[in-house]
């Protein structure tokens, strides 16, 4: 690196300007600082990832009937990756993380947001203890969440079902047509009180003189939402979003608990699943790292893409 | 605040309190199942209370069942969720300090390279970070899962981000002037006045990894390392087989909520407050 | 200095790229059973075994061995239902170098575990010395390429369970054949909307496997040129078409599968008559709260070719490849399967399916059951059926993934109308176009 091309980058990263003397003094201390995160990163993060695509290029050998007479292992080109490209199972899995998206996220989100926006109007009763219950879901695991739920999804258990039964109407929670939804409201029923709580400190760091001049004007409670508050808070929703849509496209937990009890949960119902399935079930690594690639390049994607669309969106 | 109408008042309060039954409803579930008997559980109304108390019973049971592996169980996942979200802020707190305060060649290739972790999906690395534990021997051991949860990419963003605007320079140049090395000066001066921050990398942190399936699931083979969540989906998938599971699972699901639950609305402020000043410096 | 760091970092890249790429070693690539024969316990030396195994209190029927044998000590771990996680957990195991002596595989799995490499070949210790003891159908399924890799532990032979007061509603009586059961199932439908015959699994298509090779069908064969795949021989299209029918005209219960809570609930309140079920399935329609004296067991319906029963479900107790007391793991497997005290504490304790000994089925298994009615039905129906099973009827390398494929298939039944016809056309070219990626010899069956 030339000296023009270290200042430059100075400047353009550097949060606050830095005395050039200090590189030369202590020159070890970052290293020594960084040097214990960077071990595990490298360990835990970039290697796997390093590993993830050299095996998605490998494909295996065998011969004999079990591979008995042999097996070797050989560079496949992109054969995995157009192999789970054209394996119906993960397209669909794709297209049904993707309907689960553009329908949850946005569900979840504007109700966080209303819920916030409720609860921070000077309109709501006991807020403390509404938020307390909207955000206590978010304390429990994923995996013992999805069981709780499955209790109250399976018919000959569930009191849901029952009381369908009572007012005539024959609920199916784990159908083919309905499960995608059951998992929805899982994992709505876990993370809205989470984005709720990220709106409402939005909510709170707006200074109350706005609201004040606001009143002053004689703006409605809807009027000070729609045109002081969401603007406001559009960067915590942003942040949100971006979080949920990748975990979106890794919802494992979910689908992976229900299947038991759920007929409609096929092997590969997620991206994530079939990556899973294709490693622990049918111990294919190659297909298995080609998924997860793509999962990830997809997650890059789409949330670098919505991130641009937003700022595009915010500029003009 | 204002006289504006108690009808909307009464609106609102009321759609919040259908709202809140919705939240709440699953939890008052378990409450009420975890009191029943194996068969009550399936033949009287789901809502209410069984012909039997059997709360105690089922309590007992899921601490004693199999050697008291439920009391391991929840042992493990504060060791692997308390343990690692420590090491994990500290670790994040050093490195975030350092791409913060000082230049250094690199720096930049290693936060754009840490910055791209954020972004790669844990379930995208947890299939080769298997196959490279293993090579390693350190599938199904402690270690398997404790390793990846002491790495917060995230967390060192957020660290970068909060030294950068709140580590005075000149607090650090005092320090230099007393004589104090480097590493003294960070564990000494920096990382009190970093608490804010670290207490958000740190409860971000816990929950990811209370919450973490799929590692612990690929990671280890033998149940005694279960964290919680993984013992108790295993008690849940024998219930097909062997239906005296249902109050074990059952009951073992309200003696992990309750506290959980608790602990969230304890926790609520700090949350807030961590995220605000992550959301707002960032 | 500043580079010497970077070169560092570099070579420690390096190194882990390395490691990763040395994990990239393909399973099955160490060719356990191409190894030196491991040689029998020095004796006095004092070794313990663990056996991975989600049989309930398995260490209790250990732990009677464990009494005789000093110097060989079992130690039972629970782990999950195999394909619930238990089997991931073998496969992790086995790629991390470790894992147990012995592991509980279901027999059709065997073949999956081969492909891995992960079973000892157990005729290399003096296997094939037993095969006598076992029913030949449970021999067979253990049986590769003139090797033995496990011991089969339990098997499923099925029978009928059903409700006379339910049948009795038509004048029905146990059907001897499919057509009698399906003009069984349609009559009792007819009477009662509410009620059905039976549930039929949309979901888990292995049911419909353990039909088609009752009626004769042979999906996989070994031959020298690698496995004939044929899931769309004649007895499998008729065994499609007949549930095809059965389906579209609502003769069976498609919305929950036999065992479900639905189906428990169902069944004690009379909608679910009967049960075409495995041996095993006694313990679970057991658990029906209100059905003692209420049920009876006849054997399965006959298809008009094939065998008289067939078998669903099963396992083995199999060695695993990195197992260092191959024979010592071996001897206990055959000593818990065949012999009188093994067999029993396995039904008293764990409660297996059947036992696979040839000739001993458990004193417990010989007494009148109170809930089937006083029958005596494991000496009545399952022992003649454990004599009718398809004796030629092989497992292969991929049978989970066929199985799932074919589950997903057969789940469009109900989703988009789909036939089971079909879904056997499909599945047949998804097998053999897997099993020809992961590089295995393949013919297709004209």
């Amino acid at each position: 690196m030339t000296a023009t091309e270290t200042v430059a980058a100075e400047r353009a990263s550097a949060p606050a300007p830095v005395r050039p003397r200090r590189r030369r003094k202590f020159l070890g201390a970052p290293w020594i600082l960084l040097a214990p995160f960077l071990a595990l990163f490298v360990l835990t993060v970039l290697a796997p990832v390093i590993l993830a695509v050299a095996q998605s290029f490998t494909r295996i050998n065998r011969a004999g009937m079990f591979g008995e007479k042999g097996v070797t292992s050989s560079f496949a080109g992109f054969d995995n990756f157009t192999q789970a490209l054209t394996n119906s199972n993960f397209i669909q899995a794709i297209g049904r993380v993707l309907l689960f998206g553009v329908v949850q996220v946005p569900v979840m989100t504007v109700f966080a947001t209303v819920l916030a926006l409720l609860l921070e109007s000077a309109s709501a009763r006991w807020p403390a203890f509404f938020r307390a219950a909207y955000f206590l879901p978010y304390g429990i695991p994923g995996v013992i969440a999805t069981i709780l739920w499955s209790f109250l999804y399976v018919p000959g258990l569930s009191p849901l079902v029952d009381a369908g039964k009572l007012v005539g109407l024959d609920i199916d929670f784990l159908g083919p047509n309905t499960v995608l939804w059951s998992i929805a409201n899982i994992v709505t029923w876990t993370y809205t009180g989470y984005n709720m709580l990220i709106v409402i400190a939005q909510l709170k760091s707006i200074p109350s003189d706005i609201y004040e001049a606001a009143r002053m004007d004689g703006a409605s409670p809807l009027r000070i939402a729609t045109s002081i508050q969401l603007p406001l808070i559009r960067p915590a929703l942003v942040l949100s979003l971006v979080f949920s849509i990748i975990g979106t496209l890794q919802l494992f937990v979910e689908p992976q608990v229900l299947h038991t009890v759920s007929p409609a949960i096929v092997s590969e119902y997620t991206p994530n699943l079939s990556a899973y399935t294709n490693a622990f079930a049918y111990n294919d690594y190659g297909i298995a790292s080609a998924e997860a690639v793509i999962i990830a390049v997809a997650a890059f994607v789409l949330s670098f893409g919505f991130l641009a669309w937003t700022n595009r969106k915010g500029r003009s | 605040m204002t006289t504006r109408s108690t009808g909307w008042t009464v609106a609102v309060t009321g759609l919040l309190t259908v709202v809140a039954l919705y939240f709440l409803v699953p939890v008052y579930w378990v409450v009420i199942a975890a009191t029943k008997s194996s068969g009550d559980l399936f033949t009287t109304p789901g809502f209410w209370f069984g012909r039997t108390m059997e709360l105690w019973n089922n309590v007992v049971q899921v601490f004693t069942a199999s050697d008291h592996i439920y009391l391991r169980w929840l042992l493990n996942s504060v060791i692997y969720a308390g343990g690692g979200a420590l090491v994990a802020t500290y670790l994040a707190a050093a490195g975030g300090y350092a791409l913060a305060k000082y230049d250094f060649r690199g720096r930049n290739l290693v936060f754009g390279i840490v910055l791209g972790g954020v972004l790669v999906p844990s379930t995208a690395t947890a299939l080769p970070l298997f196959l490279l534990f293993s090579k390693l021997g350190l599938t199904n051991t402690y270690w398997g899962v404790l390793l990846p949860a002491m790495v917060s990419p995230f967390g060192l963003y957020l660290c970068r981000i909060y030294a950068a605007a709140t580590v005075e320079d000149s607090l650090l140049e005092s320090g230099r002037l007393d004589g104090a090395g480097e590493l003294r000066i960070f564990h000494s001066l920096v990382l009190r006045g970093m608490a804010p921050a670290l207490v958000t990398v740190f409860l971000f942190q816990l929950v990811g990894i209370w919450n973490n399936f799929l590692l612990p699931l690929i990671m280890l083979a033998d149940d005694k390392l279960y964290p919680i969540t993984l013992g108790l989906n295993a008690w849940r998938s024998e219930v097909d087989r062997s239906p005296e599971f249902y109050p074990l699972t059952v009951g073992g699901l309200l003696v992990s909520v309750v506290p959980l639950a608790i602990a969230m609305i304890f926790l609520q402020r700090y949350w807030r407050g961590g995220l605000t000043d992550g959301a707002v410096k960032g | 200095m500043t580079i010497g760091r970077r070169r560092l970092l570099g070579l420690g890249l390096g190194a882990l790229g390395a490691a990763a790429l040395a994990g990239c070693a393909p399973p099955g690539a160490n060719q356990v059973n191409t190894a030196p024969v491991i040689p029998a316990a020095a004796p006095g030396e004092k070794i313990t075994l663990t056996y991975w195994a989600w049989l309930k209190d398995l260490q209790k029927v250990c732990d009677i061995w464990n009494a005789r044998n000093p110097n060989v000590q079992v130690e039972a771990v629970f782990s999950l239902g195999g394909a619930n996680g238990g089997y991931q957990k073998m496969y992790s195991a086995l790629a991390a170098g470790g894992g147990p002596d012995l592991a509980q595989v279901e027999l059709r799995t065997v073949p999956e575990f081969m492909l891995v490499d992960g079973l000892v070949d157990l005729s290399r210790y003096g296997a094939k010395q037993y095969a006598s003891r076992y029913d030949e159908a449970a021999w067979g399924q253990v049986s590769f390429n003139g090797g033995v890799f496990a011991i089969p532990q339990d098997t499923g032979p099925m029978g009928w369970y059903y409700q006379p007061a339910v049948l009795e509603k038509v004048g029905g009586k146990p059907p001897t054949t499919w057509d009698e059961w399906a003009q069984l199932a349609q009559e009792l439908h007819a009477k009662d909307p509410d009620v059905y015959l039976e549930s039929f699994s949309v979901a888990d298509s292995s049911p419909f496997i353990s039909y088609a090779a009752q009626a004769g069908a042979k999906w996989f064969t070994p031959t020298d040129n690698g496995w004939l795949v044929n899931l769309t021989d004649d007895a499998s299209l008729m065994v499609a078409r007949f549930f095809d029918k059965a389906v579209d005209n609502k003769w069976v219960q498609t919305a929950y599968d036999a065992y479900s809570p639905g189906w428990t609930a169902a069944a004690g309140n009379g909608q679910i008559a009967a049960l075409t079920g495995a041996s095993w399935g006694d313990a679970l329609v057991e658990t029906i709260g209100t059905g003692s004296g209420k049920w009876k067991v006849a054997p399965m319906p006959k298809w008009s070719s094939g065998f008289g029963s067939t078998a669903l479900g099963g396992s083995s107790a199999a060695v695993l490849a990195n197992s260092k007391h191959p024979k010592e793991a071996m001897d206990f497997a055959v000593w818990m399967t065949t012999s009188r005290e093994g067999v029993d504490a396995m039904i008293k304790y764990c409660g297996i399916g059947w036992s696979p000994a040839r000739d001993y089925i458990g004193a417990q298994r010989q007494q009148p059951s109170d809930f089937f009615s006083g029958q005596n039905y494991n000496t009545e129906v399952f022992v003649p059926a454990a004599k009718q099973q398809p004796t030629d009827w092989k497992w292969w390398p991929i049978t989970q993934r066929t199985i799932n494929a074919l589950s997903d298939q057969f789940r469009r039944k109900l989703t988009a109308g789909q036939s089971f016809v079909d879904s056997l056309h499909i599945t047949q070219k998804t097998t053999v176009d897997t099993l020809r990626q992961i590089g295995l010899t393949v013919q297709e069956a004209k």
